[in-house]
């Protein structure tokens, strides 16, 4: 059964319940403090031992007449378990598969920390734990308990890093829980199920919500284009994508291939016969 | 800056059209943080790909050398043991990427047609297959191994360690350019030409290097009109890369780094070898003196190979930090 997230940024109240109890699951230490003074966000973004990020932008204007309009958006970002997705077809080894819930999952004994994933996905969401840690900020080891000391340090420190993001909590999937994020949301702002019945609800919520007056649309919800396809985790906006941090146009790399090697192979052909000729004329 | 919403009146949710024109002006960004993100590659990246381009281009002249003229032969074996060193070193490289060298063996599980990265692995380890048999039929025409054993490499090795070397050579550039970076995605077509045109540089100035201090004078006469060539349709990629990538190119063509790379890859790295190559097809300097000359354009054309890779991966990271440019994907 294919299962995802349906994320809907209208209910979110911004608790940031959902990266507690994701990194409270997986085990995810802490990034270390950073007082960004960017609302209430100090989380930043999605990295490696970050897998849910809740983005907040406060909106204030004002119109033509002097009226005063002010918003506050608050939306949980994770990974999108594309349709195609970036990672999985970049990684050279065959870490990153898909597993029986549709969902994109990286094997960690198997990544060999290439960091080819990280420039392959096209929402920014993938990062590398990295193995040196001078400053603490990015695995700090110190803050896990004793016992999974070492289990962690073999799997990362000495490992040369390996790439991190949102398994979907497969683990929690597999024996019939929800994952961490969505039990942990007070607010149904993350709703788990199976894909088909999520899309559809989210159709009836964007419809409600016109009734309402509030303008909404579904982010990936359908074919996001630039060859992607659907989201497993999709979203319902009340802004542009941008505003959230996310791409309206993203690009699957792989459409890049074709032209790179045409081109390699003319210059490659090119070249020869220049080549030739110098060698057969000499 | 927070974002401020549009005016209401504004179709601004009309933003995520599937046809792929934007209907409201300049994007918002979320607090100018970036939306990607920046490649990992350090110093160690950079060698890997630049020496896989110079294997690519030395798998070329290998091919080119014709065993029946006597200078050729001598280049042709040169050229084929500096492959094979360079082919068997080059996982060492990257294994000081990976942390540990078993991780090495984990991209030899799988064969992945959609990942460069695996087809360039794959490219690599046949190409070391090819170099070696052809370092072995070397060694053996010598003497130095018993000579039956130059049947263990077949005729047809020299053309499949040509053909394995235009992929490696040509990889390096699709591994960058078929990301989701939006800098290297502008150069889908020019920075694997480029990455080509530079390789066979760079390998022709190595094998040059290599033939003058073998003294093999007559060698290095071809092998630096294939450098001129090769720098020549360098320069003019990367002339054209410049008007083509636009805004998403200026990480890499303009600042510092872009100051960098004119000076160190263009100029001196491509433009001074050429003249100074020109200069030895037209004049008949005195051996020593001549020897100074390949010596130093040798030397320029692989620093401005190193630069060019060193200064695609460091531009790579200025974009992917970029929110603006990553939000307007080239197509
Ligand atoms: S959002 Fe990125 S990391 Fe997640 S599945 Fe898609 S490409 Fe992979
Ligand atoms: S870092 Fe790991 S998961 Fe990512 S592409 Fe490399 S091997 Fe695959």
């Amino acid at each position: 059964m294919a299962t995802g997230f349906f994320t809907d940024t209208t209910l979110c109240i911004g608790c940031k319940a959902c990266e507690v109890a994701c990194k409270q699951w997986n085990e995810l230490p802490s990034d270390g403090f950073t007082f960004t003074g960017n609302s209430y966000d100090n989380t930043s973004e999605l990295s490696g031992t970050t897998w849910r990020h809740v983005a907040f932008v406060e909106q204030m204007s004002v119109d033509q007449q002097g009226g005063l309009h002010d918003r506050w958006l608050m939306s949980s970002d994770v990974c999108k378990h594309c349709t195609n997705a970036g990672c999985l077809e970049a990684c050279p080894t065959g870490a990153i598969i898909r597993n029986e819930f549709d969902s994109v999952f990286i094997q960690p004994d198997v990544c060999n920390g290439c960091g080819y994933c990280v420039v392959s996905c096209p929402f920014g969401v993938v990062d590398l734990i990295e193995k040196f840690d001078p400053d603490g900020t990015h695995y700090n080891l110190a803050s896990l308990a004793e016992s999974r000391l070492d289990a962690k340090q073999t799997a990362v420190q000495q490992s040369g890093g390996v790439a991190g993001k949102c398994t979907l909590c497969y683990d929690r999937q597999k024996v019939g829980f929800e994952p961490a994020c969505a039990k942990a949301c007070p607010t149904e702002s993350i709703q788990f199920g199976d894909i088909d019945e999520l899309r559809e609800r989210a159709r009836v919520r964007v419809e409600t919500l016109a009734d309402r007056g509030v303008e909404a649309q579904l982010y990936g919800a359908d074919d996001v284009g630039g060859g992607i396809g659907s989201l497993n985790a999709f979203f319902l906006l009340t802004d542009r994508p941008e505003t959230y941090n996310l791409p309206a146009q993203p690009v699957l790399p792989s459409t890049r291939q074709p032209a790179g090697y045409a081109a390699a192979a003319a210059a490659a052909v090119g070249l020869a016969i220049a080549g030739w000729m110098i060698f057969r004329n000499a | 800056m927070p974002n401020l919403p549009p005016n209401p009146d504004d179709a601004f949710l009309g933003a995520v059209s599937r046809n792929g024109h934007h209907e409201t002006p300049a994007a918002p960004t979320y607090y100018d943080r970036p939306m990607l993100k920046a490649p990992h590659w350090e110093w160690n990246v950079v060698t890997y790909l630049f020496l896989g381009g110079i294997m690519g281009g030395l798998g070329l002249i290998q091919l080119l050398a014709h065993p029946e003229r006597d200078d050729e032969r001598r280049l042709k074996r040169t050229a084929r043991i500096t492959s094979f060193i360079l082919a068997a070193g080059n996982p060492a490289i990257l294994i000081t990427h990976l942390g540990r060298p078993e991780r090495f063996l984990n991209m030899l599980r799988i064969v992945k047609v959609k990942s460069p990265m695996s087809l360039g692995v794959w490219g690599l380890v046949l190409y070391s297959g090819a170099a070696g048999a052809n370092v072995v039929r070397e060694l053996a025409v010598d003497g130095v191994l018993p000579r039956w054993m130059r049947f263990l490499a077949p005729g047809f090795m020299a053309p499949a360690q040509a053909l394995l070397g235009a992929f490696t050579a040509g990889y390096t550039g699709v591994l960058l350019s078929a990301t989701a970076n939006p800098f290297w995605g502008s150069g889908k077509r020019h920075i694997p030409a480029a990455s080509v045109c530079s390789g066979l540089a760079s390998a022709s100035a190595l094998a040059s290097l290599l033939s003058t201090l073998e003294g093999n004078h007559q060698a290095v006469h071809k092998l630096e009109r294939l450098e001129m060539v090769a720098g020549a349709a360098e320069l003019l990629v990367l002339a054209d890369f410049k008007r083509a990538s636009g805004t998403y190119g200026k990480p890499f063509f303009e600042g510092k780094r872009g100051e960098r790379m004119r000076t160190y890859t263009m100029l001196a790295g491509t433009i001074a070898p050429m003249a100074l190559n020109l200069l030895g097809q037209m004049v008949k300097l005195p051996k020593p003196v001549d020897a100074v000359r390949t010596t130093v354009a040798s030397v320029l054309t692989l620093v401005g190979g190193y630069v060019l890779r060193d200064s695609l991966i460091e531009a790579g990271k200025d974009s992917a930090r970029d929110p603006h440019a990553a939000f307007r994907q080239p197509r």
